[in-house]
């Protein structure tokens, strides 16, 4: 049952995902040709703020994986961990990605090295592909769990100052346009709902992407264990 | 048994201070996924040759570097001279005796020549001694002079084990000394000389922890472990060793041989400066640099070669990792060498060649900068290398991947001044 779940949640999301993409380029209106540089490009921000929702999501479960695993040793911990860094990556890459399509387009330069946002997002993404790389370049152990563990505790503190950036310094990103709290960033109706749709259908497909990334780590630790069996130990 | 600090007559044919030098208190350790040590509880006295025995794989090496503070305890606490060194909620101390320590590594540089290698073994006790007579005894008086990775195998093997040695020869209180199989490579003449050592000097009053599966260092034993019970063996009536050497305080001995390390392999320039050759080399590649206005692509120009040569990090980090030098290090009472001071001095010499190259001239606030973005960066890469060093394959980890997290900082700092 919890198998199918996770396949579900996946599939489920990936539909949800691929009508934002529609929705986006084909129904949500246009922004007014005066609020953006390249008008049309803005209709990435349909995929690239939830992704970047989603990414957080992960970073929040990789986090409290990590602390798991460094408090308690919890197994599930580490299988959090695991599972919140590859969720984290696929989401990362995938805000980082549309970005720069956007920045290309809209700023004329697909990166900016002074933007706090853009460049604490983006060590987010490279802390997360650190952590993929880094767990399949060792062997399982204390050892290795305990030093990626405490990346992934202090890798959070990026986390809020990411969400923070823009609103102490807005150099090139837009501020926020959701829960300002006055009307100046508000979304048109149309658009609000194609975003909630892209939030829920990411929300859907990464915690689908959790379920399944837990299943193979802990797949791979039954391996672990049945070889080391095998091997003569205990 | 006495109380600590009490006189025991008569232990070992001696008189003896009755002070644990060693504890290893119900301790649990783990290696990979599995437990090597489950309350675990050992205790070393003034005079005790306690040899470890047991197969390959039984956890005699987990026991050594546990006593050396290398490994992190799940449960229990260790020891040096009664006082706690490392425990399981985290808590690692400086212990306040040094102690001799060979591991199954050597844990000497290979850069370093033998005499240098045994000089800082030597500093690190506040002493200094001739050692001619010492390297004599093995063999070793005409390879003094050599680095240490032109000796063989077991030339090699014995300066590290003269190394764990050393702190017992010239401490003037009884002195713990912990040997993962010393006599590994050793030619028979070696081991004789060695065990007739280890006799006189736990004569003398110092303790010594022993993993070993020799016959012959078992007959020297005055207590054997088989890593679940202690037996007693016969009594140590070896003629006491004198001490050798004199008090000579040293300080700043990890810096010192950092820097020595760095200079004797040149591997600050090869790494460090050569790097900032690079980026100055591929900005000059690309046209004038005098001719750029002055301003954002100018400061990140001239500062560049400096950001650049720290990320390349501190030298001395990866000569550490050679044949598990950084343990070696830092299982001892100092921390582990590191070249403060390199990144300042190559960040002044390359942005004041960069200074002169974009502008013609020499600027002094942004040669201080150039200084400070240097160590600054240095400093922080070292931090992150030294934060893999649990790991088993250090060397293989993408730790690199998270150095883009300076780039935020020095650009923002190149912004700022650009604007003076």
């Amino acid at each position: 049952m919890a198998a199918r779940s996770a396949e579900a949640l996946l599939g489920v999301g990936f539909l949800g995902i691929m009508a934002t993409l529609y929705l986006g380029f084909q129904w949500a209106p246009s922004v007014s040709i005066d609020a953006f540089e390249s008008p049309a490009a803005q209709r990435i921000f349909y995929w690239h703020v939830p992704a970047a929702w989603a990414a957080f999501i992960a970073f929040a479960v990789l986090f409290a994986g990590s602390a798991m695993w460094f408090f308690k040793r919890s197994p599930l911990g580490w299988r959090l961990h695991v599972a919140g860094a590859e969720a984290g990556l696929a989401c990362g890459l995938i805000t980082v990605w549309s970005g720069c399509v956007w920045g290309a387009a809209e700023w004329g330069t697909p990166w900016d090295w002074t933007d706090v946002r853009l460049n604490t997002f983006g060590l987010l993404t490279l802390l997360a592909l650190f952590l993929v790389l880094g767990r399949q370049s060792q062997p399982d152990g204390v050892e290795t769990r305990d030093t990626f563990s405490t990346f992934g505790l202090y890798g959070f503190i990026l986390v809020p100052l990411t969400y923070i950036a823009t609103r102490i310094w807005e150099i090139r990103h837009p501020g926020p346009v959701i829960g300002t709290g006055d009307d100046s960033g508000s979304l048109a109706g149309d658009m609000a709902i194609v975003l909630l749709l892209g939030a829920l259908s990411f929300t859907v497909f990464i915690l689908g992407h959790i379920l399944m990334s837990m299943r193979i780590t802990g797949l791979e630790q039954r391996l672990e264990q049945v070889q080391h069996q095998i091997d003569g130990g205990n | 048994m006495g109380g600590r600090g009490s006189i025991d007559v008569g232990r070992h044919g001696g008189i003896h201070m009755a002070e644990a030098l060693l504890e290893i208190e119900g301790v649990e350790v783990r290696r990979g996924m599995g437990v090597v040590l489950s309350n675990f509880s050992l205790d070393l006295h003034s005079g005790d040759i306690l040899i470890l025995q047991g197969i390959n794989g039984s956890g005699k090496s987990t026991v050594i570097e546990t006593a050396s503070r290398l490994l992190p305890l799940e449960h229990g606490a260790v020891k040096h001279h009664g006082k706690m060194t490392i425990d399981s909620d985290g808590r690692r101390v400086h212990p306040r005796h040094p102690f001799g320590l060979v591991l199954q590594s050597n844990g000497a540089i290979g850069s370093e020549t033998v005499d240098a290698h045994l000089s800082t073994v030597a500093k690190l006790c506040n002493a200094e001694l001739d050692l001619s007579a010492l390297l004599d005894a093995y063999g070793l008086k005409h390879r003094s002079g050599d680095k240490i990775a032109y000796l063989s195998g077991g030339q090699a093997r014995k300066v590290s084990v003269l190394g764990a040695l050393l702190p017992a020869m010239v401490a003037e209180s009884p002195t713990l000394v912990i040997m993962d199989e010393p006599d590994s490579g050793l030619d028979e003449q070696a081991i004789t000389t060695l065990m007739t050592h280890i006799q006189s000097l736990a004569a003398a009053g110092h303790a010594f922890l022993i993993a070993t599966h020799n016959p012959s260092m078992m007959a020297i034993a005055t207590h054997v472990h088989d890593l679940e019970k202690k037996i007693e063996q016969k009594p140590n009536d070896a003629k006491p060793h004198k001490r050798l050497g004199a008090n000579a305080p040293a300080r700043w001995v990890s810096t010192r041989s950092a820097h020595r390390y760095a200079r004797t392999t040149r591997s600050g320039l090869a790494r460090n400066g050569l790097t900032a050759l690079m980026v100055l080399g591929c900005a000059l590649a690309l046209g004038d640099p005098a001719q750029l206005p002055s301003g954002l692509w100018e400061t990140g120009g001239i500062l560049a070669p400096a950001f650049a040569a720290g990320l390349t990090g501190d030298p001395t980090t990866h000569l550490l990792r050679e044949h598990r030098a950084e343990d070696w290090w830092r299982a001892q009472s100092q921390p582990t060498p590191a070249a403060h001071g390199l990144g300042l001095a190559i960040g002044l010499v390359t942005t004041l060649a960069a200074c002169y190259i974009y502008t013609g001239g020499v600027d002094l606030a942004l040669l201080a900068l150039g200084g400070i973005i240097g160590e600054t960066a240095m400093l922080g890469t070292r931090l992150l290398h030294q934060s893999t060093r649990r790991l088993a394959r250090p060397n293989a980890v993408f730790i690199r991947l998270l150095l883009p997290v300076f780039i935020l900082p020095w650009a923002l700092i190149v912004s700022w001044a650009s604007k003076w």
